[in-house]
């Protein structure tokens, strides 16, 4: 280990995401995750060798199902740093706890990503919190109605409307209608009139309300900034960040008057240490498992007040040519949801956007937010992303 | 896949004994006087790990609802109004509404408990409209 602080300050300088698809029959996951992880390296500059950290899902078969230790092998080295959590082997988590392990010396240069195709085997059960829980698979409370008990007292305390939803819902989607890499590439356009004519799942969410289920893998590398210096992408930064947990998915419902503005705290420490207000942000990849949670987080993450992200999200504010663009790759409502790692693909949005060569490019974007969360807004973590030169 | 059957534990055996018997009993901290829902190891609030089961009054308010028309799994007749109920005496607790329409029920709603077995061992605690002169 060398260097001072400010040369070891973790930055990200290789992505990846592999095809992703509603369903890819002939592809498995753990060739997924092989992917993944060279692409990112390949993207990096760099050769598996180089890696000592490793943030990865390892789906198997081989080694041990689960355990990021398994990569060892493949990268034909010892590791310095890994994971057995697939939460820690994904989005803002994975980036934020590689970024630590960088930036304290721990490990100079670690990938988080990998594939966990939840659509399948053993995981193709309810989208929930993947084990029983007494209290409430008996009521048949999954992710989508988890999300809806949010929204539906949001929308009773503010007057949020389905149409402000709905707005939501066909910018992002509209965004991955012209994406080529989006699972939904080609559907579309929608209006507010086809969103609010689809079918109900849960009030208030109609069907295109709701995030789309698929597969894919993704991944990225996180090393110091000295370490980049010979790389071939201008390294994007991490420039703040921040965590909260509320309580563990699904053994309670979220109720809005705890949860509903959870990723407050977590946007005050980012912004603290970027120095910067939200208002300084010029693109946004946001967890969007459904429409209103778009709302919330606009909320939450302070470009507006509680209560007010209704009306400015259906102004046009989150369009691409919007004041606050929010996921100009349509998201996890067209672009891809694939179990976990869609929170990878936030993370490889933001990158892309920041190097200046995403699909749906925000001119000249120097500051992104990246936003993951989930279980009906029972956790948030964030991170401030910028160019470092 | 049928309807999922909660499986008791040491934690919560006795509260769904009580519901078998017709009574809606929930955790209070002996430490601070905290009842709250579900049955955690400690109180949520004061970290004491002594507690005991209390009874409620069964009776409360919709604190949310959302009407279900789409399950992941079988075992559910839908649309159900899946709701979150605040218990004027106690903790919010996840149930259903039943007994009206699921799109009449509305936050703010009084409603009291009515248990409704579910399997030989389990009786639920479902809510229903408070009605007036009850």
């Amino acid at each position: 280990m060398a260097g001072t602080l400010d040369d070891r300050r973790a930055v990200i300088v290789g992505v990846y995401a592999t095809k992703q698809a509603l369903a890819l029959p002939d592809r498995d996951p753990m060739s997924l995750a092989i992917e993944a992880v060279k692409g990112a390296a390949a993207d990096a500059g760099l050769c598996p060798a180089d890696l000592d950290g490793a943030q990865v899902d390892w789906p198997g078969p081989g080694g041990i199902p689960g355990d990021g230790s398994s990569w060892a092998r493949m990268f034909g080295r010892d590791l310095r740093w890994t994971s057995d959590s697939m939460l820690d082997n994904s989005g803002v988590r994975g980036l934020l706890k590689a970024a630590a392990a960088v930036t304290a010396g721990y490990a100079d240069t670690v990938i988080v990503g990998g594939c966990r195709l939840v659509t399948r085997g053993a995981d193709n059960a309810p989208i929930g919190a993947g084990v029983p829980v007494e209290f409430t698979d008996v009521w048949g409370s999954y992710v989508v109605a988890q999300f809806a008990l949010v929204a539906a007292r949001h929308m009773h305390e503010y007057g949020t409307t389905p149409r402000q939803l709905a707005e939501v819902a066909a910018t992002i989607r509209n965004n991955g209608s012209t994406n080529p890499e989006a699972m939904m590439y080609g559907r579309g356009p929608y209006t507010a009139d086809d969103v609010l004519a689809s079918r109900m799942i849960a009030t208030p969410f109609h069907l295109l309300d709701c995030c789309i289920v698929g597969e894919g893998g993704a991944a990225f590398v996180v090393t110091t900034e000295e370490r980049a210096r010979d790389l071939p992408h201008p390294p994007i930064a991490v420039l703040g960040g921040g965590m909260e947990y509320h309580q563990a998915p699904y053994a309670n419902p979220a109720l809005y008057r705890e949860v509903g503005q959870i990723g407050r705290d977590a946007a005050a420490r980012s912004y603290a240490m970027a120095g910067i207000t939200a208002s300084d942000l010029d693109v946004f990849s946001l967890y969007d498992p459904n429409s209103f949670e778009i709302i919330r987080q606009l909320e939450a993450l302070g470009v507006c007040a509680e209560g007010e992200g209704g009306p400015l999200a259906a102004s046009g504010a989150i369009a691409v040519d919007g004041k606050h663009p929010v996921n100009p790759d349509g998201g996890c409502l067209s672009y891809a949801w694939n179990g976990t790692q869609q929170m990878t693909l936030k993370v490889v949005e933001a990158v892309r956007q920041l190097r200046g060569h995403a699909v749906h490019q925000i001119p000249d974007a120097r500051l992104a937010a990246v936003g993951t969360a989930g279980s009906g807004a029972q956790h948030y973590e964030l991170a401030v992303l910028g160019r470092s030169r | 896949m049928s309807r999922p059957v909660p499986a008791p534990s040491a934690l919560t055996e006795p509260f769904w004994a009580a519901a078998a018997r017709g009574e809606l009993i929930v955790p209070q901290c002996s430490a601070c006087g905290l009842r709250f829902f579900v049955p955690e190891p400690a109180c949520p609030r004061c970290f004491s790990d002594t507690w005991d089961y209390v009874s409620t009054s069964g009776r409360g308010t919709v604190y949310s609802v959302t009407v279900v028309h789409r399950t992941p799994g079988a075992g559910f007749e839908t649309p159900f109004a899946l709701a979150i109920v605040d218990l004027d005496d106690g903790p919010a607790l996840l149930t259903h509404v039943i007994g009206c329409d699921p799109a009449k029920v509305e936050i703010g709603m009084p409603v009291r408990v009515e248990f409704r077995r579910l399997t030989d061992e389990i009786v639920l605690p479902y809510f229903t409209a408070d009605g007036i002169g009850d």
